[in-house]
C-alpha cells in the first residue's frame, strides 16, 4: 500500500476533533430543525467533519507515498518528555500555590514545556519562540513591560544560532525604546513598565 | 452617475483628513516594508497591528488596513525584480520575467511598469468597487435569512476549492474552522458552548490570537527552520524609464491584467495571488511578446502586476457589500469592523457612508502615495531587505506579545496564541491550509444565526433553500464547483497553475 503519511495524519485530526467535539456536545440541548437548540449547529458541524475526515484518511491510504521527514531519536524523545514536563509542572506549581490567579499555573507549565522540548536541534525553533513568547505572559503582569520584553527577546533569540550577546544587547536596547515609545507614550495600553517588587 | 461622484466627493472629504490621509500614509509604507521583506505577509502584519487600531475610529483603522494589503502587492514585486526572491506570494510569478529584466539591465523599466501598472488597476479597481458597491447592496437588501446562508455556503466552498493543495482537506480546513467558531456563549440561548469553564471563551476563541499564532508565530518559526535565502543584487535599477517599444508591449498586458485581477479579486477565496498566477498564464499564451517568455518579457511583469493589485481592491467589494470575506486578508477586516463595533452586511453602505466612500476614495489616494514611495524611492527599500532575520523576527515577535495581550489586557490571549503557533505548525507541516479555517471561523457564527432563522421561518423545513430562485442558483454553482474540482483534468490544471 502507498500510505500518504500526511493525508492520513490529517485525516486522523479531523477525525478526532470531530469525536471529542460531539462528545462534548452531549451536554447541550440539539431542540428541533425548526426551533434549534444550541447543540444543533455543533452537532451538524461534527458530523460533516468526521465524515470528511474518514474520506480524506481512506484516500491517505492508497495517494501516497508522502512520508514525514524523518524524525532524530532526541526529536522523538522530546514530544513525550515536554508533554509530561508540562503535566509535572502543573500541578507541582498548583501544589506551591504561591501565585494566585492570571493563569501562572498554565503559563508555567507552557513556558517549561517548551524548554523540554527545544532539547533537540530540530525542534529548537519551534520551541524557543514559543517558550519566549509565553515568558512574556509570565513576566507582563508582575515584572512589567520592560522585563518581560527582555526575557521574551533573550529567549527566543537563543532559536538562531548566528545570534551574537552584543547583537542581542542592541536589539533589547532598541525593542525597549521603541516598544515604549510605540505602547506607553502614543498608544497609552494598560500595563506595568516596571517591575512592581522592586 | 450624478450619485456617484457626490458620494465619491464625500468619500474624498473623509479621506483628506489629516489624520485619515496620516494612516493611510503609515498602511502603504507598512504594507511596502513587509511586500519588500520576504518571511512575512500580510495576514499576519495586519493581525499584528489590529489591536494598535481599536483606539482610532472604524473608517480610519480600516483605511490603513487597506493600505497595508494593497502597499504589500507594490512592494511585493520590488524583492521579486531586484533579487528573485518573492517577497509576497502574489508576486512569485513576476520573478520569473522581472528577474530575468534585471539581468538584462532593465530592472528599472520592469519595476517602472509594475508600479504602473499597478497604478492603473487600482485606478480602474476602485472605479469598480465604487460603482458595484450600492449595485450589488440593494440587491443583497432583498436577501433573506436562507440566501444568506446558502451564500455564506458558496463563499466557503469556493475559497475552499481555490485554496492551494488538496481540496477536500481545505474543505476539512474551513469546516475545522467553523467548528472553532462554535466556542463561547450561544447567543440565543445564552449557553455556554465548549468553554471548559474559562471564562476568556464565553466571548469566543480569541480571533486575533488564532490569526497571530497560525499567521505569525508558526511562519516565524517556519522561516527559521529554513536556510535563509539570501540573492545578490542582479545589476543596477538603471534608467526608470520605459522605451517606446516597452511600452506599447505592456499596455495590452496591464489592460488584460487589470480584467483578470478585478474579476478573480470579487470570487472567494479568489484575491491577490491566485489573479496574478491566472495572468501569467493568460500572457503566456495571448500576448504579442509571447516568444519571449523565458527572457524577461515586459508582458510576464506587466500583467501580473497589474492583476494582484486589481484583486487587492476589488476582494474588498463581497465585504463591503454582502459582509462575506474573499480571503483570509478580508476574515481580519471583518473580525477589526465586528470588533469596532460595526456588523459587516449589506447596509453598511447606508449605515456607515463616511467608511464605505471614505475608504474607496483612500484607496485611490493611497495608490497614488504608493506611485511615489516606490518609484523614486526604490533604493530606501532595498536596503530594508539587508536588516537580517535574526533582527527581525524577535522584534516581530514582541510586536505579536504585546499587541495580543493589549486586545484585553489578559494573558490568557498570550497561552492562546502559543497554542494556535503550535497548531499552526502542525498544520503547516501536514500541508493542511490555514487561510480556508479563518474564512470557515469568522462566517461560522452568521451561518448559524441565518440557518436558525432560515430554519424558523420555514418552519423546520429544509426545501426552503431549493425552493427559493436565490438560494437554490447560490447552491447550485456551490455544487457544480465542488464537481468541477473532483474532475482530474482541472484538478491537474490548477496544480499547475499553483505550483508555478
Amino acid at each position: 500500500m502507498k500510505i500518504n503519511t500526511k493525508d492520513l495524519l490529517s485525516g486522523i485530526i479531523l477525525i478526532l476533533f470531530a469525536v471529542i467535539g460531539y462528545w462534548l456536545n452531549q451536554d447541550h440541548a440539539l431542540g428541533t430543525a425548526r426551533r434549534m437548540g444550541p447543540g444543533y449547529m455543533p452537532m451538524l458541524t461534527f458530523v460533516i467533519l468526521v465524515g470528511i475526515g474518514g474520506i480524506v484518511f481512506l484516500l491517505a491510504l492508497f495517494s501516497g507515498p508522502n512520508p514525514l521527514e524523518n524524525w532524530t531519536r532526541g526529536e522523538i524523545l522530546a514530544v513525550p518528555a515536554a508533554i509530561i514536563a508540562f503535566f509535572a509542572t502543573y500541578f507541582i506549581v498548583a501544589g506551591l500555590n504561591i501565585f494566585q490567579g492570571n493563569y501562572y499555573v498554565l503559563g508555567s507549565a507552557i513556558f517549561v514545556a517548551c524548554l523540554v522540548l527545544a532539547i533537540p536541534p530540530g525542534w529548537r525553533a519551534l520551541g524557543l519562540v514559543h517558550a519566549g513568547f509565553s515568558l512574556f505572559g509570565l513576566l507582563l503582569e508582575q515584572g512589567g513591560l520592560m522585563l518581560a520584553l527582555v526575557g521574551c527577546i533573550v529567549v527566543s533569540s537563543v532559536a538562531d544560532p548566528d545570534h551574537r550577546p552584543k547583537g542581542v544587547l542592541g536589539m533589547i536596547i532598541f525593542l525597549c525604546v521603541l516598544c515604549w515609545w510605540v505602547f506607553i507614550k502614543e498608544l497609552d495600553i494598560r500595563v506595568n513598565v516596571w517591575p512592581q517588587f522592586l | 452617475m450624478e450619485l456617484l461622484i457626490n458620494n465619491l466627493g464625500h468619500g474624498f472629504a473623509v479621506a483628506l483628513t489629516v489624520n485619515n490621509i496620516l494612516f493611510c500614509l503609515l498602511g502603504c509604507l507598512i504594507g511596502t516594508a513587509i511586500g519588500v521583506l520576504p518571511g512575512i505577509g500580510p495576514v499576519a502584519t495586519i493581525s499584528l497591528l489590529l489591536p494598535i487600531t481599536f483606539g482610532q475610529p472604524a473608517t480610519t483603522a480600516i483605511i490603513m488596513l487597506a493600505g497595508i494589503y494593497y502597499g504589500a502587492q507594490y512592494g511585493g514585486s520590488t524583492t521579486a525584480i531586484l533579487l528573485n526572491l518573492p517577497g509576497e506570494v502574489s508576486s512569485v510569478v513576476t520573478t520569473l520575467e522581472g528577474y530575468k529584466m534585471a539581468r538584462n539591465g532593465r530592472a528599472g523599466a520592469a519595476l517602472t511598469i509594475a508600479a504602473l501598472g499597478s497604478f492603473f488597476a487600482g485606478t480602474c479597481a476602485t472605479i469598480l468597487v465604487a460603482a458595484s458597491g450600492p449595485l450589488l447592496t440593494s440587491v443583497a437588501l432583498s436577501f433573506g435569512p436562507a440566501d444568506y446562508f446558502s451564500l455564506m455556503l458558496l463563499g466557503l466552498i469556493i475559497s475552499a476549492v481555490l485554496a492551494q493543495g488538496s481540496v477536500l482537506k481545505s474543505i476539512g480546513m474551513v469546516v475545522l474552522g467553523v467548528a472553532l467558531g462554535l466556542v463561547g456563549t450561544d447567543v440565543q440561548t445564552g449557553q455556554q458552548r465548549f468553554t471548559f469553564g474559562v471564562p476568556e471563551l464565553s466571548d469566543g476563541v480569541g480571533f486575533v490570537s488564532l490569526a497571530m499564532g497560525m499567521f505569525g508565530i508558526a511562519e516565524i518559526i517556519l522561516n527559521l527552520e529554513r536556510p535563509e535565502q539570501r540573492s545578490v543584487l542582479a545589476a543596477k535599477v538603471g534608467s526608470l524609464f520605459l522605451t517606446k517599444e516597452e511600452f506599447r508591449r505592456a499596455v495590452p498586458s496591464v489592460l488584460r491584467g487589470t480584467l483578470v485581477g478585478s474579476m478573480l479579486g470579487i470570487l472567494p477565496g479568489g484575491g491577490a495571488a491566485l489573479s496574478s498566477f491566472a495572468s501569467y498564464m493568460m500572457e503566456r499564451k495571448m500576448s504579442r511578446g509571447r516568444h519571449e517568455f523565458g527572457n524577461g518579457a515586459i508582458e510576464g511583469v506587466a500583467g501580473p502586476e497589474s492583476a494582484n493589485n486589481a484583486a487587492s481592491q476589488t476582494s474588498f467589494i463581497p465585504l463591503l457589500t454582502l459582509g462575506i470575506p474573499a480571503n483570509a486578508v478580508m476574515a481580519l477586516m471583518v473580525g477589526a469592523l465586528i470588533i469596532q463595533g460595526i456588523q459587516p452586511g449589506p447596509r453598511m453602505v447606508e449605515a456607515q457612508p463616511d467608511l464605505f466612500w471614505g475608504l474607496i476614495a483612500s484607496m485611490w489616494i493611497g495608490n497614488l502615495m504608493l506611485l511615489v514611495i516606490n518609484l523614486p524611492m526604490i533604493g530606501m527599500w532595498v536596503k530594508l531587505l539587508q536588516v537580517p532575520y535574526k533582527y527581525l523576527y524577535p522584534s516581530i515577535l514582541v510586536f505579536c506579545a504585546i499587541g495580543v495581550y493589549s486586545i484585553s489586557n489578559n494573558v490568557f490571549d498570550v497561552y492562546q496564541t502559543v497554542l494556535f503557533g503550535f497548531v499552526g505548525y502542525i498544520f503547516s507541516k501536514l500541508k493542511m491550509e490555514p487561510a480556508p479555517l479563518l474564512i470557515g471561523f469568522v462566517l461560522g457564527p452568521m451561518m448559524e444565526e441565518h440557518l436558525r432563522r432560515a430554519m424558523l421561518l420555514s418552519r423546520g423545513d429544509v426545501m426552503v433553500f431549493v425552493e427559493r430562485p436565490i438560494s437554490a442558483s447560490m447552491l447550485a454553482i456551490g455544487a457544480v464547483a465542488m464537481i468541477a474540482m473532483m474532475l482530474p483534468s482541472l484538478r491537474k490544471g490548477k496544480d499547475k497553475a499553483l505550483a508555478e
